[in-house]
């Protein structure tokens, strides 16, 4: 049954999981190279979490086959399966002190009692709580209490570390603390972690790859940059950060390669993509920081007017009403302090720089 | 202003608890001191109770095998029927845990339908069933098994199915009820550490059901205890059991032995609930020791 996978932790080919008349996944293919760090990420519904539960075993696909280290497991029950997990809600066992939480994986394994004790202070000295042997999960803080569920999870050195929206219970400081313990912690010991979560900042703070879902299936797999820069779909565009989206016409494919294209009175020049056609229209968008703005007598810009503007400190966000009625957004860095002295009703122009104009397949 | 809102919400605390109380202390604190007073004094043929102070009565109780007997048969009687109502109620709740809501409430229902048909009916009903010329015996005698009708009433045995007949649905309903609170995320995550079904049970179903475990054992064990009719109609004159005992002192006039054995009654029932208390120890689910 064992396959050579090319050192795929986990794969999932062609999995699909339905409900009753609800489909969860939708014939989802993922492949994990060991070591990586991917977080799922999409809007609660998008079956993001069933696809966890999908690798742990608490769920059966329903078509499709699923491998962890090249075995299939579709019919091995949780508890024979290489893997650890993390639960959003921590789900440290309340009868048991810290120490035999993160001794338990271990008890599990029949690991002998001497090992046992030495790994169990190696986990909790890794998670920083050296000293908590003897609490009870009642009388930790959450920060502490997702530690010991870490070290709890990564004390049986498991191939596959599966983390539920770990850190969505903790508040914003503690949160941040802890995707920097977590990461350090994952890159330390080389474990595959799989990280759901529906918080985009979280995801790309974390993650080698992303893999941004919407409902059932994988709209986009890449590296933090890739799909901030380079988002493929409208989904994408607008899950990760705002876009702002223009609707043009390519005029043609010039010599150079690239693809010339008209939005409203502004010609650019973007790289060439497979699906353009000369004369055909384009949808394009344009992160709101990546957008600048000119007086409304500057050529080459689109004309916009302002509707409101939010002063936050270190940048100032505009809304703005382009030529078509469409609204737009632009962030700008006040470096200086008479930067962007603009009031709601100026005519102002906005001005797109050809390489961050990304191209959106489809809807 | 903190400290009048906190006076007044104390006030309020108090005004919400005092009626209770109040008809607590009149109503069963005091009557309990008073017939405490009662077991300490000789026994007097025109009184309820004589003129001496005496510790006689108990001195009298723990000498006696016969008094000594019906204890041991009043706690074996408790301990079966608390230990048989878990060994039977724990997988009903277990089952009963994992179905639909809808199905648990019908399932419910059904449960405390026999709690609607009073205990002397109930044990009326064993005896129709049990009796000499009960449904058994004359089943059994119609197809020529037996020639004469079996003794199947009056017995320890028999009183301890009537009881649990009675009792095991409140077992059922604590076990539920303790099931339900247990996070159905330990049991995933006790999986995911590699434990299969039967180690997640015994390492996190089962402690973290125990304060229902505690609270269905003591209050089944409770109820046994003072059982009255069930224990009258099918335990007889040859299965009595201490509370029988008290109202037989009390039909024939001798109020201080019965209110020495009460007190008997009590601190037995006192012991158990603390060593079950004690060997259980529900409050590690809280997480503290």
């Amino acid at each position: 049954m064992s396959t050579d996978m090319g050192g795929m932790d986990v794969v999932l080919r062609h999995v699909t999981k339905a409900f009753g008349s609800v489909v969860a996944v939708n014939d989802l293919t993922l492949e994990i190279p060991r070591g990586l760090f991917l977080s799922l990420l999409g809007p609660s519904g998008c079956g993001k979490t069933t696809t966890l539960r999908l690798i742990a075993g608490f769920e059966q696909p329903s078509g499709g086959d699923v491998f962890i280290q090249g075995r299939r497991v579709n019919l091995v029950p949780v508890y024979r399966r290489d893997f650890s997990m993390v639960f959003q809600n921590f789900a440290l066992f309340p009868h048991m002190t810290v120490a035999n939480n993160v001794a338990f994986g271990l008890r599990m394994r029949r690991v002998p009692p001497r090992e046992r004790d030495t790994r169990v202070q190696e986990a909790l000295a890794l998670v920083h709580l050296a000293g908590f042997e003897d609490r009870y999960p009642k009388q930790l803080s959450g920060g502490q209490q997702q530690r010991v569920a870490l070290a709890r999870a990564i004390v049986v050195r498991p191939t596959v570390l599966l983390l539920d929206e770990p850190l969505g219970s903790l508040d914003k400081k503690l949160r941040e603390e802890m995707q920097v313990e977590l990461r350090q912690l994952q890159r330390a010991i080389g474990i595959t972690a799989v990280f759901v979560t529906h918080d985009q900042e979280e995801a790309l703070t974390l993650s080698d790859r992303v893999a941004i879902m919407n409902g059932g299936r994988i709209e986009q797999m890449g590296t933090p940059r890739e799909l901030y820069e380079h988002p493929a779909t409208d989904f994408v565009a607008n899950f990760l950060g705002v876009s702002n989206i223009f609707e043009g016409r390519v005029i043609a494919r010039q010599e150079d390669g690239a693809a010339r294209i008209a939005i409203g009175p502004v010609q650019l020049s973007i790289g060439w993509e497979p699906g353009l056609e000369p004369g055909a229209p384009v949808r394009v968008a344009v992160r709101p920081e990546k957008i600048r703005l000119g007086l409304p007598d500057e050529p080459g810009g689109l004309p916009a007017s302002l509707r409101h503007v939010v002063y936050l400190g270190a940048t100032t966000h505009f809304y703005l009403e382009g030529p078509d009625g469409a609204s737009l957004v632009v962030h700008v860095q006040n470096v200086s302090p008479d930067t962007g002295l603009w009031a709601p009703g100026d005519w102002v122009s906005c001005h797109l720089e050809p390489r961050s104009v990304f191209v959106l397949r489809k809807r | 202003m903190e400290w009048l809102t906190r006076f007044l919400r104390m006030r309020w605390a108090a005004v919400l608890v005092l009626p209770p109380l109040l008809f607590f202390l009149a109503f069963f604190v005091g009557p309990l001191i008073y017939l405490f007073f009662v077991s300490v004094h000789d026994v007097s043929q025109v009184e309820m109770y004589g003129t001496r102070l005496t510790v006689e009565n108990y001195v009298r109780i723990a000498g006696d095998p016969f008094y000594l007997f019906i204890i041991r048969r009043t706690l074996t009687a408790g301990l079966a029927v608390s230990g048989l109502s878990l060994l039977i109620g724990y997988p009903v709740a277990l089952s009963m845990v994992r179905m639909s809501p809808s199905r648990r409430s019908l399932l419910f229902i059904l449960l405390l339908f026999p709690l609607m048909v009073s205990n002397v009916i109930r044990a009326y009903g064993w005896i129709a069933i049990l009796g000499r010329r009960g449904v058994i015996n004359n089943v059994l005698s119609d197809a020529g098994l037996i020639q004469a009708p079996l003794l199947l009433m009056y017995s320890l045995e028999t009183v301890v199915v009537g009881l649990l007949t009675i009792l095991l649905p409140y077992m059922i309903i604590c076990l539920v009820n303790a099931l339900l609170t247990v996070d159905r995320n330990l049991e995933e995550a006790a999986q995911a550490l590699g434990a299969g079904p039967a180690r997640t049970f015994f390492y996190v179903t089962l402690p973290l059901s125990t304060p229902g475990i505690a609270s269905g054992l003591l209050m089944v064990f409770l109820l046994t205890l003072s059982a009255y009719v069930t224990v009258q109609l099918l335990g007889g004159a040859q299965s009595k059991m201490l509370v029988s005992l008290v109202y037989d002192s009390v039909m024939t006039f001798v109020w201080p032995r019965a209110a020495a054995l009460a007190f008997v009654l009590l601190a037995i029932s006192l012991a158990v609930t603390t060593l079950m208390l004690k060997g259980i120890r529900p409050q590690r689910v809280q997480g503290k020791g």
